[in-house]
């Protein structure tokens, strides 16, 4: 038999043990060949997409590539970790070092060529739903047919069996630092605490503490501002977390002889210790990853729905350019009039001239009481009625959704301003309203009685604007309309903003960045789901002597389910936990970065993680118990 | 104390192959028995069916009038770490565990109080000479120590049975002496039945009562004399009987 037959065989034969490998490097090439179904397809290269679409799908395309290079590697080393007596005992019967990286070496060729065949293979069943997935997601016009992804084929194929030729390479390289002893009691030396320091694990908190303090005190534009230091500030404090802070609660355990000794804590916790370098390593990506998930989706969805959930109170408004004379305007409306007219649309118009003058150096707009009330009965808001020789100063209230803008509001100037009529009587203002009444964009205008308008004398500056307010239930008409409205020569489209028109631009160009904000979101997901099972089964042969020893003393059924349980369960639960709540955080920060409430999506997102979470728990753990459980008799 | 009646073990397998036939024999409460015979004889297959690890084929075990492979599961994890201690070929120690921990692990599970426990572990590794390696793990004591330890685990919850295979296997004469001495005074001072495997004519010597197995056989026992001397000789003298050449056994002591 020649040292490659000895290889081949190896994988043959030990199937069980390569199998994990095996599974999730073909789930890698599965997702990513899945996605170059979709990134390839047709529809895309004849040109009628967008070309925004396609650099961020290469984009996307390009992370998932990386990912998967080092997903692999992990699975790799972990993978190679519990393998470790095997060389020992290898190298200790006469193989040579460079005989067993030949044989780690061709291993991974062999594994790396079947994961790649057989993720193209179940890729291609998965196909047809993926293409539909993304038909309804995106809005677009065609249809993704399922096609014969050649192409696809082919990218795939090359660029993993270049990755994983890499892998191998890579592998056997790092494969011959390990000295004989160490790889034969390799199974029974912890590979240690990492150092636990109280300074450090002080850092810890103070880090997580600080990260979220900012994250959630930081309002509007300076949320941008603040993400990237406290993305930083808050990795390095999940790191220090599991690292310093794990270390030293189970040290404090293992110190309290009482808890530590009490039933069946010593075998939970000194399994955790003995881990805890590996295990700490695995909750810090799983924790990042997830978080990265999370937030992803978390952001994407909330971001639909800010921008779905936009409210103008006027369906169309048109502002005129500065120096449009009163004809273009009025050309402009007969126009929006006519196209209205045409796809059927009931729809009430105001217009409105807008006066700015000038208070405390700056233009402010003044409107009398009864070119509000003409609008505010439009849209049905409250109307308002100033006494003489009063003036009321409107906030423009905010739509939501919008930027929250930065610096001092409008309505604080204007209130300590004043109004002075053409005789020198000043009307000082005392109340202020917020109202998104009028169609304008001036932060914050007075309102004052129609007797006092009329003492205003000639205004500094003229404005005009038109609105239309449609009765319910007329969307794909508007929609229509506002294709046509764009369309037209000219620019009125510049002078006319459709509420829901936009959104639907947006929600089309929006799409694929969801859709491929998803994929990305569920894949980091799953791997993170699939670092766990590693993490889990890489030691299961020892869990399970572990526990045949601890039987043959006496341990019974319930006792083991226990341990194994609270087992699985920290592992599961503490990183996931730690991923919402950074999560939780950062739909926090957006939520505030656009003056909008998504506590409800993002309860959703999380909620609907922590439900996949505790699913994949259960599965995992009743799998998991049942191998142990082999070992009672 | 401990009643085997016809029992027999029959591993199933390609080959269905009959380690035990008809195997009876019947041990008092306090008394020390050594079992002995060439290696593949079925001595670790019947101590095995006896500490209830395995199941016979055909026959009933009954301990302490109880028929321990009657009960659920449960119940017999609880019957194991209460009425039975082991001593295992191979330790059987957890490596995750400090040599305290594993010497306590048997009454942790019984939920008996922290003190309580200290102070039983301390006793029994001043007893045994192990005291100094308490806090250490257990890849950095040698297999003598391991040894030691694993008899401290056994003895801890004073179990009514103690149940040893092969205890010196690894031991140099002078370290099994000490641990014959050890089992000798347990068994002695705490009344506690042994069943002893062993290949050791020296460490059978300590016993009340060696019996010989072959082919999965009862082949003959014999009984502790006056002087231990005596009872040595009688067992060498044994075995030669038995085995023909008796390389078999002083091969495994060097
Ligand atoms: N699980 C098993 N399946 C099948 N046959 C077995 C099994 N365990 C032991 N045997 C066979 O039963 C016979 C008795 O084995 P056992 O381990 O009891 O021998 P032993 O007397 O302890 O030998 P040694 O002195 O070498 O330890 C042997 O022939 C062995 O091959
Ligand atoms: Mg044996």
């Amino acid at each position: 038999m020649t040292f490659r037959q000895f290889a081949f065989n190896n994988v043959l034969r030990n199937k069980r043990l390569y199998i994990a490998y095996f599974l999730s490097s073909m789930f890698t090439v599965m997702v990513v060949f899945t996605f170059a179904i979709f990134a390839f397809h047709p529809a895309f290269s004849e040109g009628t997409i967008n070309q925004n679409v396609l650099l961020g799908m290469s984009v996307a395309g390009g992370i998932i590539y990386v990912f998967s290079f080092f997903f692999v590697l992990y699975s790799m080393s972990s993978f190679l970790q519990s393998r470790k007596k095997e060389f020992g005992l290898l190298i200790m019967l006469g193989a040579s070092n460079k005989q067993i990286r030949l044989m780690v070496f061709l291993e991974n060729i062999l594994i790396g060529f079947f994961a790649t065949v057989g993720g193209i293979l179940t890729g291609l069943v998965f196909a047809k739903a993926i293409l539909l997935v993304a038909e309804n997601v995106l809005i677009i016009s065609e249809t993704l047919d399922f096609y014969i992804p050649t192409l696809a084929i082919v990218v795939t194929f090359v660029s993993f069996i270049f990755l994983f030729f890499c892998i191998s390479i890579f592998v056997s390289f790092i494969l011959r630092t390990n000295k004989l002893v160490d790889l034969i009691k390799g199974d029974k030396k912890s590979k240690g605490e990492p150092k636990a320091s109280i300074i450090l694990s002080v850092l810890a908190a103070l880090l997580l503490i600080g990260g979220y303090g900012t994250a959630i005190s930081v309002e509007g534009v300076y949320v941008v501002y603040a993400m990237i230091p406290v993305v930083i500030v808050v990795t390095l404090g999940t790191y220090l977390l599991f690292t310093q802070l794990s270390v030293f609660l189970i040290r404090l355990l293992k110190n309290n002889t009482s808890i530590f000794w009490r039933k069946t804590n010593m075998l939970l916790f000194s399994d955790l210790s003995f881990r805890l370098k590996d295990n700490a390593r695995t909750f810090f990506m799983v924790a990042i990853i997830s978080t990265v998930a999370f937030s992803a989706i978390g952001s994407l969805y909330g971001f639909q729905s800010i921008i779905n959930g936009t409210k103008d109170p006027y369906s169309i408004t048109y502002s005129p350019f500065l120096n449009d004379s009163k004809a273009i305007i009025e050309e402009d409306t007969n126009k929006i009039n006519a196209i209205l007219q045409e796809e059927n649309i009931d729809a009430e118009m105001e217009s409105l001239e807008l006066n700015y003058y000038e208070i405390a150096e700056e233009n402010a707009l003044i409107i009398s009481a009864s070119d509000y009330n003409r609008f505010a009965s439009l849209i049905v808001d409250k109307e308002l009625h100033p006494e003489e020789n009063e003036a009321v100063v409107v906030e423009q209230s905010g739509e939501a959704g919008g930027i929250v803008e930065d610096g001092p509001k409008a309505s604080e100037w204007l209130m300590e301003a004043n109004v002075q009529l053409e005789d020198g009587q000043e009307l000082q203002p005392k109340r202020i309203v917020a109202s998104s009444v009028l169609p304008t964009t001036s932060d914050g205008y007075y309102v004052v009685n129609d007797k006092d308008f009329e003492r205003l004398g000639p205004p500094e500056r003229k404005d005009h604007s038109v609105a239309w307010k449609l009765e319910e239930g007329q969307k794909d008409q508007i929609i229509e309309a506002g294709r046509k409205i764009n369309n037209l020569e000219g620019d009125l489209q510049y002078k006319t903003f459709i509420v829901d028109y936009t959104i639907y631009e947006i929600n089309k160009a929006y799409g694929p960045i969801l859709f491929i904000g998803l994929f990305i979101g569920i894949v980091f997901f799953v791997s993170a789901g699939s670092f766990l099972y590693f993490r889990l089964f890489t030691d299961l042969d020892e869990e399970k002597r572990k526990f045949q020893a601890i039987a043959k003393i006496g341990l019974t059924q319930s006792e083991l389910e226990k341990v194994v349980n609270q087992q699985v369960a920290i592992l599961f639960f503490s990183p996931i936990i730690v991923a919402l709540v950074h999560g939780a955080i950062a739909l926090t920060a957006l939520s505030r970065l656009f003056n909008y409430n998504l506590t409800v999506e993002s309860s959703l997102v999380l909620g609907s993680f922590a439900f996949i979470q505790l699913l994949y728990f259960v599965i995992v753990r009743y799998i998991y118990v049942k191998q142990v459980k082999t070992v009672l008799r | 104390m401990l009643t085997l009646t016809n029992v027999s073990k029959i591993y199933e397998g390609k080959v269905a192959y009959r380690a035990l036939t008809d195997i009876s024999l019947d041990i008092e409460t306090g008394e020390f028995v050594a079992i002995m015979g060439p290696s593949g004889s079925g001595k670790t297959t019947l101590l095995n069916i006896i500490s209830t690890n395995d199941a016979p084929t055909t026959g009933q075990v009954e301990i302490e009038g109880k028929a321990p492979h009657q009960l659920k599961k449960n119940a017999l994890a609880k019957f194991r770490r209460t009425e039975l201690g082991f001593i295992f070929q191979d330790f059987n120690l957890l490596h995750t565990l400090t040599v305290e921990e594993n010497i306590v692990l048997p009454l942790t599970l019984d939920g008996t109080r922290v003190k309580e426990m200290k102070e039983k572990a301390h006793q029994i590794a001043e007893s045994l000479g192990i005291a100094a390696i308490m806090k250490k793990r257990t890849y950095e004591i040698s297999g003598g120590q391991a040894q030691r330890v694993a008899i401290a685990r056994a003895m801890i919850h004073q179990p009514k049975l103690l149940l040893a295979d092969e205890p010196t296997g690894n031991l140099d004469s002078k370290a099994s002496k000490d641990v014959m001495a050890m089992l000798e005074a347990i068994n002695k001072q705490e009344n506690t039945s042994l069943l002893m495997v062993t290949h050791d004519p020296q460490a059978a010597s300590y016993s009340d009562r060696v019996v010989f197995i072959r082919d999965g056989k009862l082949h003959s026992e014999i009984h502790r004399g006056e002087s231990r001397q005596a009872f040595f000789q009688k067992i060498i003298d044994m075995l030669s009987l038995m085995g023909g050449d008796g390389n078999d056994f002083s091969s495994v002591r060097v």
